[in-house]
């Protein structure tokens, strides 16, 4: 079974049997490592600032809330609309794992991979044709 | 104010115990938030993946600096899981909420016997001696390696020490635990680490972790669709996903110091009594 915590069946140690041998491997595991680490920490912070400011403004959860428009995002957050920041904190980590890949994919890019390049561009296909189906679905009641 | 206080602990509860249990935070988050709050389940569904998404990044940078995932294999395999992602994310919002209660009091069921069958020992995955037991072709000669792309993909896919097999059925599985992971909330890995270590020949650990960076683009996938669809709360997401954050690093700081088999006996009869909840709501 696998673990939602960080390390709960702590797959990791010295000895993991899934060890990439290439050094060019290693280093993209670690640049990958940090770019999660990092979407992961501003999703966060942001949230953490938009929950203040959500405090701040006396508003509830539970509340009914806007539904998501990406151009209205910008001008909340310059506002300081609590919106606007949980908006941009919640897709800054539904970006990162994305992040990943594109990430993933300069790096099989620069070792001339090509079935990896391939398989990194289909994940951000199919990643965008989510985002397709998704406004064109468009709106209804959660 | 108390409200959000409330859903901030509840977020930091299921991260703790979800690390703890060795569970993904919406095998918790889900009950907690339909339950306890009264969430719509789709809804729900929809915040949990966005505490899928934060456990996964989190866990998978740790795994990664560990080189205990397989980032070729877990990449290959969650193109399919994404695509999974994306229909379940469609499916989710067409059927009655009434049979998405259904699913997951199965799914619940299912998670609660499995946790008393292995209650007295160990976490499964923590243990190292199920490890070189389960890499393919230990003690025994290697496969032949030839001819074609697909030797050539898996011997891409493979790690030190052990070599992959029966790609076909880990596409299937990977479709389908996308599939489950948009339409419960769940990171999938209850689909995706069988297929991997009892189909595929993956070793135990590096299943998991490379199931744990799988969830990240998986749960990505459908919360997209959740999101554009109006299906998730920022309010309500924000404050549990901080509090998975926190409650699961808290949780992996203290899984070695706590005795496991009372509380999985606990919990347990919580997820079990959830479950039983879950389908009086899919009946009624």
């Amino acid at each position: 079974m696998t673990t939602g915590g960080f390390t709960a069946a702590d797959p990791g140690g010295p000895a993991a049997a899934g060890r990439a041998a290439d050094p060019t491997g290693d280093r993209l595991d670690f640049a990958i490592a940090r770019l999660l680490s990092i979407g992961t920490c501003t999703g966060i912070a942001l949230l953490a600032i938009g929950f203040l400011f959500m405090v701040l403004a006396g508003r509830s959860p539970l509340e009914p809330h806007a539904f998501l428009h990406a151009s209205r995002t910008p001008g909340e957050l310059l506002a300081g609309d609590p919106e606007g920041v949980l908006w941009l904190g919640l897709l800054v980590l539904i970006a990162t794992p994305s992040a990943r890949v594109v990430a993933s994919l300069i790096g099989y890019l620069r070792t001339g991979e090509r079935g990896m390049v391939a398989v990194s561009v289909a994940i951000l296909v199919v990643v965008l044709a989510g985002v397709i189906v998704g406004v064109a679905l468009g709106e209804t009641a959660g | 104010m108390l409200i959000g206080l409330a859903m901030l602990g509840g977020g930091f509860g299921a991260g703790v115990f979800g690390s703890l249990l060795g569970l993904g935070g919406g095998t918790l988050l889900v009950p907690l938030l339909t339950l306890g709050f009264g969430l719509p389940l789709r809804e729900a569904v929809g915040v949990s993946l966005i505490a899928v998404i934060v456990t996964s990044s989190a866990s998978a940078s740790v795994f990664l600096q560990r080189h205990a995932a397989n980032l070729r294999l877990g990449m290959t395999l969650e193109l399919f899981t994404a695509i999974g992602a994306v229909a379940g994310g469609v499916i989710a919002f067409a059927v009655d909420q009434r049979i998405l209660a259904g699913l997951f009091a199965l799914l619940l069921t299912y998670v609660g016997v499995s946790m008393l069958i292995r209650r007295g020992t160990d976490s499964a995955a923590a243990e190292p001696a199920h490890e070189t037991t389960n890499v393919e072709g230990a003690g025994a000669p290697p496969p032949p390696r030839s001819r074609g792309w697909t030797a050539e993909l898996i011997d891409r896919l493979s790690g030190q020490g052990y070599r992959v097999h029966r790609l076909g059925i880990g596409f299937v599985g990977s479709v389908g635990a996308g599939i489950v992971s948009a339409l419960l909330g769940i990171g999938g890995g209850l689909v995706k680490v069988p297929v991997m270590h009892l189909a595929m020949g993956v070793p135990l650990r590096v299943a998991t972790a490379t199931s744990n960076l799988m969830m990240g683009i998986t749960a990505s996938a459908s919360a997209i669709i959740y999101l554009l669809r109006g299906g998730i709360d920022p309010y309500v997401a924000a404050l549990t996903a901080i509090g998975v954050f926190l409650g699961a690093s808290l949780g992996s700081r203290v899984v070695h110091r706590i005795d496991l088999r009372i509380l999985r006996l606990l919990f347990t009869v919580v997820l079990l009594y959830t479950a039983f909840q879950m389908l009086r709501r899919a009946t009624g």
